[in-house]
């Protein structure tokens, strides 16, 4: 890091520490030692990302001190990563990355909510979903796609991620929204179902924002609609409407946050929130935002926990329906 | 394209560059020695160290470690029978078996020759075809990983004395691989409630249990006749009878790993497998085969390690990752602000051929590395069994550890390490069982996915062409062995 960005950074702190903000006026209290952040995917997966990318900012920038390892303990639908860390309560090493797996595992699987037992620290970045289809479909628009499936249901197919997956859930609101039934097909990974889909095996796929507009672009994919509440700016995806502009009323967004063990001390929390919230004003982090067509808006310490609290019933709503819930 | 590539080598021959990858080839040798820790967890680990460079300086390095893992694994196979990673297994079949008969650092030479000639051709392939071949990796989807995970099921078969304790084996790993959460509902099943088996038995445990610690427990009962290696060094290196052996070896088995290596969905271990048994049909002496062929090595060897340079194929052209290690690369390529695609290889031209290039000086250096340590590393087994067999323990335990960095990953090793010694009694083949358990989740996942494609009709398999052509391989893997058996009988009672 230059001298320059040091300096500059410890000038925000001492900004940050001297005028008194929300947070400053909560007890805060910083954690020793190094820190783990917990992933429950493999290296290389959305929440693995995001959490190194932060990682570094948080680090490089001065704003956390503490060494932060990622550590991925993938497998088990998240169960690994957040077991292990809902067995080390008050533990003020270790955060956990909260993805929907860490809250769909327990609904399908019938065990203890996880969102009712961590410490929720901070949600800081969400992600629209593109749906796609191949570009040779006689499909034009989400009504074209919609009166397929109305005219023979179950014969219009998605491929997709994996079972109660972000687009499980997607799939379950817009058959909801338009009254009609889709075949969903899981798979081991987002990017096996982005293979299934670029062979031409099937007639949809939701992907991100950002690896839709790379498969549009080379000419692989044409986008029906964006689950979002605004159409989106950029090139290439202006002039796709929404799926509520179309008469399906679907928005939803993926999201990502961190929680902390249970009965963490609320001080180290804080402090956390605060970091979390530091490292997302940086310049750094809104271009990662940028470049990877991610929002971030940021729920902190005092909205993070019920912000949880209302997307798991979103969960347990779409998965009860399409019949996942566990009984 | 030439001038793209020189441009490439031009990049990748910086100093600086080539000292990276220099240390990505040499930490994925020590990396892929270890058992447990694959190039992918250590690709990952790596992976915050490499911030602070240029993108393509990092791709390079962390490149290094996935490719110079497949050179670092064949040692551990070969020396103490513990396959690090499933695309070792059949490595270890007949190189250990040399590695006993003193042929270790033969062995060892033509895994380290085979690898390097695969994995040249393997990245002009990258370089001069990737195009065309990513069209080709799309044509293959669920039905056609169903059936050639059903051939490779069905070969085990072959991996025995008999046909039948193969398939007691087999059947053994298909059953324990439906331990876990249904890989399609997401749905846990045939786990009695323990959150521990949520995740289904791991390869990793099961591979080094039955072989590495089986294999120290077996010792432990013939402790009088276990005799340590009497060769002398220079008795190690390759002979030209050898070499003449394994050369089309080499070809045969780099080109089927090729191709199996551009299917995202299928991956070094079938490619592997699917060398091996081709190279059996070849070979002049397919009786050697599971009694130390050399030829059967270098297959194997070549077909891994082309295949895990053929991954780089579907990565680069569509940005999807055909196995753990290309996963990593994908993300170190995001976070170091670049945006994998369609479009990468023409936006990002002097990234994608200074890796391209760097993969070719890289496999030089491990080649270069590996051919004189071959027979150093196999005179380590001049050592007399006694002292080994603890460290072997020791590898074998930490390695199990080191994958899931969960305690009870260490008993299921051990309790797998009682059963393959049992199967060592009894006369079991032990590869059946790993290479079932490791096939399973594709088989299933497959064939399930096919039949959701096609609302439940099995016509599927029939209507692709790809699928139908192999259909008829699959009938022909099943009806010869049983055609050939009825007319062996006839002759003995005429």
């Amino acid at each position: 890091m230059s001298l320059f960005k040091l300096s500059a950074s410890l000038a925000l702190c001492a900004t940050l520490i001297g005028v008194p903000s929300a947070f400053a006026q909560e007890e805060m209290r910083a954690p020793e030692g190094p820190i783990e952040f917990t992933v429950g995917s493999g290296a290389g997966g959305s929440p693995d990302i995001i959490m190194r990318t932060i990682a570094q900012i948080m680090n490089e920038e001065g704003i956390v001190e503490n060494p932060i390892v990622i550590q991925n303990r993938s497998g088990g639908g998240h169960s690994n990563a957040y077991n292990h860390v809902l067995g080390l309560p008050g533990n003020e090493s270790t955060l956990l990355t909260l993805a929907s797996p860490v809250f769909t595992t327990p609904i399908v699987q019938g065990t203890d909510s996880v969102i009712d037992q961590i410490t929720p620290i901070a949600g800081f970045v969400q992600s629209e979903l593109v749906l796609l289809t191949t570009p040779d479909s006689p499909y034009n628009s989400l009504q074209d796609f919609v009166a397929a499936a109305k005219e023979q249901p179950g014969r219009v197919r998605i491929a997709g991620g994996a079972s109660g997956g972000n687009d499980h859930v997607a799939t379950g609101l817009v058959e909801k929204a338009a009254d009609i039934t889709l075949t969903y097909i899981p798979h081991e990974s987002g990017s096996a179902a982005r293979a299934t889909f670029l062979g031409g095996n099937v007639e949809g796929h939701f992907a991100t924002l950002a690896e839709g507009l790379e498969a549009i672009n080379a000419g692989q994919a044409k986008a029906l609609a964006i689950l979002s509440a605004e159409r989106r700016t950029e090139e290439g995806y202006a002039d796709v409407p929404t799926a509520t502009e179309q008469g399906v009323d679907v928005v939803y967004t993926q999201f990502w946050g961190v929680g902390g063990p249970p009965d963490l001390d609320p001080a180290v929390a804080a402090w956390w929130a605060d970091k979390f919230e530091q490292a997302t004003q940086t310049a750094r982090w809104q271009e990662s935002l940028e470049a990877n067509m991610q929002l971030g808006e940021f729920y902190g310490l005092d909205e993070a926990g019920e912000y949880f609290a209302r997307e798991q019933e979103t969960f347990r709503t779409v998965l009860t329906q399409v019949g996942l819930a566990a009984q | 394209m030439i001038d793209l590539l020189l441009q490439g080598f031009a990049v990748a021959f910086q100093p600086s560059n080539l000292a990276f990858i220099f240390l990505g080839v040499l930490l994925g040798q020590v990396i892929g020695a270890l058992p447990g820790v694959g190039p992918a967890a250590g690709m990952a680990l790596l992976l915050p160290l490499t911030f602070g460079l240029e993108p393509a300086t990092a791709i390079m390095m962390l490149a290094g470690i996935m490719y110079g893992g497949q050179y670092g694994g064949t040692l551990t196979s070969v020396l103490i029978n513990v396959p690090g990673e499933a695309s070792g297994v059949m490595t270890a079949v007949d190189g250990h078996q040399m590695a006993r008969k003193g042929r270790g650092g033969a062995a060892l030479s033509v895994a380290a020759i085979g690898s390097f000639i695969a994995g040249i051709g393997a990245v002009a392939a990258v370089a001069f075809i990737t195009p065309a071949l990513s069209g080709f990796a799309l044509r293959f989807n669920a039905p056609e990983y169903f059936l050639l995970a059903a051939l490779g099921i069905i070969a085990t078969a072959s991996l025995g004395a008999t046909p039948i304790r193969s398939l007691m084996a087999g059947v053994f790993g298909l059953m324990i691989a439906l331990v876990g959460t249904d890989p399609l509902a997401g749905t846990p099943r045939l786990t009695f409630g323990q959150p521990a088996l949520y995740e289904g038995i791991d390869f990793i445990p099961v591979a080094i249990g039955v072989f590495g610690i089986a294999e120290v427990l077996a010792s432990l009962e013939r402790a009088h006749d276990m005799h340590p290696i009497r060769t002398r060094l220079k008795d190690m290196w390759l002979t030209s009878a050898e070499w003449a052996q394994s050369r089309m070896a080499i070809v045969r088995g780099g080109v089927i790993g090729l191709f199996v290596g551009i299917m995202p969905g299928a991956g070094a271990s079938i490619a592997s497998l699917l060398a091996y048994l081709t190279e059996r049909r070849f070979s002049r002496n397919p009786e050697m085969f599971g009694k130390g062929a050399i030829d059967g090595v270098a297959a194997a060897e070549a077909a891994n390690n082309s295949a895990s340079h053929g991954a780089m194929i579907p990565m680069l052209s569509l940005a999807i990752p055909g196995n753990a290690s290309t996963a990593v690369l994908l993300a170190a390529l995001i976070l170091h602000g670049v945006r994998p695609g369609p479009m990468l290889m023409t936006q990002e031209a002097t990234l994608v051929w200074g890796l391209i290039a760097s993969m070719f000086i890289g496999n030089v250096m491990l080649l270069i590395m590996n051919l004189p340590m071959a027979p150093l590393f196999a005179s380590l087994l001049r050592i007399p069994y006694v002292y080994l067999a603890p460290g072997i323990l020791v590898i074998s335990l930490v390695g199990a550890y080191a994958a899931t960095l969960d305690f009870g990953t260490v008993w299921m090793c051990i309790f797998f390490g009682l059963l393959g010694w049992l199967m060592m009694k009894f006369d079991i083949p032990r590869p059946p069982l790993v290479l079932a358990l490791v096939l399973a989740p594709l088989l299933e996942t497959s064939l399930r996915q096919s039949l959701l494609l096609s609302f439940g009709s099995p016509m599927i398999f029939v209507e692709r062409p790809i699928s139908a052509v192999l259909l008829v391989v699959v009938a022909f893997a099943l009806i010869l062995p049983v055609w050939s058996a009825v007319k062996r009988r006839r002759n003995r009672i005429a």
